[in-house]
């Protein structure tokens, strides 16, 4: 039995912190890795998760498909034909990559401004410009799950059942091509995505607006080509279609759009980059200007 | 309060900030001691805007700024590690729970997940939430969430905090806690508080000094001891001999006004070199008064700051 005597009281009211800081770097990580939680729906409620898992069921319920004929059916299932290509894939996961664009940033966006929590951010090691860099990893990051994660998956579904690339050299090609191609989407929808959700504080409202900005670039700017006979040039504002192309040209495979195959892959490529680096540049002048102590 | 000798902890000379066309603050120099300090002004005055040049996160048009004796403008990152801040906005993210939103503050002022974690409960607990801390922030009144945004700002260690209208939309016994609470913050937690106020009643029972802000400018500052010490004199209350009173001492060169049956005596230009209670000795004398009550003029904050407001 305790001795009565040894007893002492322990709390001992408010303490003092001595120990290592972690600073600004510490501060992004930790900002980064919430805001990618809340994203996915994690500490929240239920419904909060909803959007997240529908968005990762579109994305890898083909790949397990895919990679479950693959398993299946013998012979280079890619080469014949039979299965997608890893480009061509990001066109079965389109819809999970619009749903997660249009969710994502808004969410992790407006809600700080909505909340004012981007008020207490800016009071902490933060600057507006890491505070940014801790949200667009955040958004990169949580895209990646589906710009990333499925022809991953695919790719090692693919090697595990002998359709996939041969020797390890070709496979860490793949893995490149697959990274790049991923970060590049992820980027440009990332970016894209949080240019509009500077612009609105209501999530909805950003929500809506980026659908309707990749929908209507894409109807517009193929009407103009295809309809009036408008240079494809035109096509480098097709917002929705400019990215996946990209792809395509990354993974060296040729194109499925007649008109922005005659484009070449230094100017389909580089449209791109410079789409994300303009949505950046916005973003980066709407949160330089914002008002945030009250 | 503490006696401990007063070290400066924010001082600013000749601050301006411009917003646009509006002058937010106008050549304020102002200097911040230990203790608890008001930032005393009417809505508008510049008090928020302060508050976001001390943090760093605006840049003065002109003049100095320095927080903890560094720069907010050059090393607002250094600054702000080492301050926390309560916001005027009761807007808290509704569905975190108040202990996880009160451990990522604690993480993004650099500390450890779980140090962070233990620091945020008990800094609840210290602000008067048991059990309520795992309830999300949107379920809490608005007297918790200030209790919540006064734990986020000090659970970090910080070396100053700086709290917005923290009594804001508070009923009264709820501003009388918040009022003990920061005036433990600064007493047993021994962390310098910053207060912005509009109501002088509150800064005038738990601030130690305060600065006064009037359309943009600093009009006063100082410990609430100096800020009323310009306004000396003795109050006194006679039965008989009141005329014959007040004649001797005009006289002598001392200013007397009534207030009510009272009479208000300050030395006079001319009376400067005496002693005003031996002043006040001889004229009752004098007029053969009867002297009821004699006590040192007291001058609330109020009086101050229409003053020097005026």
């Amino acid at each position: 039995m305790t001795d009565p005597g040894a007893a002492r009281i322990l709390e001992g009211g408010y303490r003092r912190y001595d120990g290592v800081r972690s600073g600004a770097r510490g501060a992004v990580e930790s900002v980064a890795l919430h805001t990618a939680q809340r994203a996915l729906g994690l500490r929240r409620a239920a419904r909060f998760k909803v959007l997240p898992v529908l968005a990762a069921v579109l994305a890898y319920v083909p790949a397990i498909v895919y990679a479950g004929l693959a398993v299946l059916l013998p012979g280079d299932l890619t080469e014949n034909g039979v299965l997608p290509t890893y480009a061509q894939y990001y066109f079965f996961i389109t819809a999970a990559i619009v749903v997660f664009t249009a969710f994502v940033a808004p969410e992790v966006l407006c809600t700080d401004r909505r909340t004012g929590m981007i008020g207490l951010y800016l009071a902490s090691p933060l600057t507006r410009t890491t505070y940014l860099v801790a949200k667009a990893t955040a958004v990169l990051g949580v895209l990646a799950v589906v710009t990333l994660g499925p022809p991953l998956f695919l790719l090692l579904a693919y090697v595990l059942v002998g359709s996939g690339p041969d020797g390890p050299v070709s496979v860490a090609a793949f893995v490149l091509r697959i990274v790049a191609a991923g970060t590049l989407l992820s980027a440009f929808f990332g970016s894209l995505s949080m240019a509009v959700s500077s612009i609105t504080d209501r999530k909805a409202a950003a929500s809506a607006a980026v659908v309707i900005l990749l929908l209507l670039s894409a109807v517009v700017t193929n009407s103009l080509v295809e309809a009036a006979g408008a240079s494809p040039t035109l096509l480098l504002a097709n917002l929705f279609e400019l990215p996946f192309e990209a792809v395509v040209r990354v993974f060296g495979e040729p194109s499925d759009n007649p008109e922005l195959g005659r484009l070449a892959t230094p100017v389909v490529v580089g449209a791109t980059v410079a789409w994300t680096l303009a949505a950046s540049a916005l973003v980066w002048l709407r949160y330089r200007a914002l008002e945030v102590t009250r | 309060m503490a006696d401990a000798p007063a070290t400066e902890v924010a001082a600013g000379e000749g601050v301006l900030k411009r917003f646009g066309s509006t002058v937010a603050l106008s050549s304020a120099t102002f200097r911040i001691e230990s203790g608890v300090t008001g930032l005393l002004g009417p809505n508008g005055s510049g008090k928020t805007t302060l508050i976001g040049l001390l943090l760093g996160l605006h840049r003065a048009d002109a003049g100095r700024v320095s927080v903890l004796g560094l720069d907010p403008a050059r090393l607002g990152t250094a600054v702000r590690e080492r301050v926390g801040y309560a916001p005027e906005h009761h807007r808290l993210p509704p569905d975190v729970k108040a202990q996880d939103f009160v451990r990522h503050i604690c993480e993004i002022h650099g500390l450890p997940p779980r140090e962070a974690a233990a620091r945020a409960s008990d800094a609840l607990w210290q602000v008067g939430l048991g059990e309520e801390r795992f309830r999300p922030l949107g379920t809490l009144s608005t007297g918790q969430r200030q209790r919540v945004k006064m734990a986020q700002a000090v659970a970090h260690d910080p070396a100053l905090v700086l709290l917005d209208e923290p009594t804001d939309g508070l009923d009264p016994v709820q501003r009388d806690q918040m009022l003990a609470l920061i005036r433990r913050v600064a007493d047993e937690f021994e962390i310098d508080v910053v207060l912005s106020s509009h109501l002088l009643d509150e800064v005038e029972r738990i601030c130690d000094a305060a600065v006064i802000l009037s359309e943009g400018a600093v009009v006063a500052g100082g410990t609430l001891e100096e800020l009323r010490g310009d306004h000396d004199g003795l109050v006194v209350e006679l039965t008989v001999g009141a005329d014959a009173f007040v004649a001797w001492l005009r006289r002598a060169g001392c200013e007397v006004a009534p207030d009510g049956h009272r009479l208000v005596v300050t030395r006079g230009r001319a009376a400067a070199d005496h002693d005003l209670a031996d002043l006040v000795r001889d004229a009752t004398v004098a007029a053969e008064a009867q002297l009821r009550r004699l006590v040192p003029r007291t001058v609330s904050l109020e009086e101050v700051f229409l003053d020097v407001s005026a």
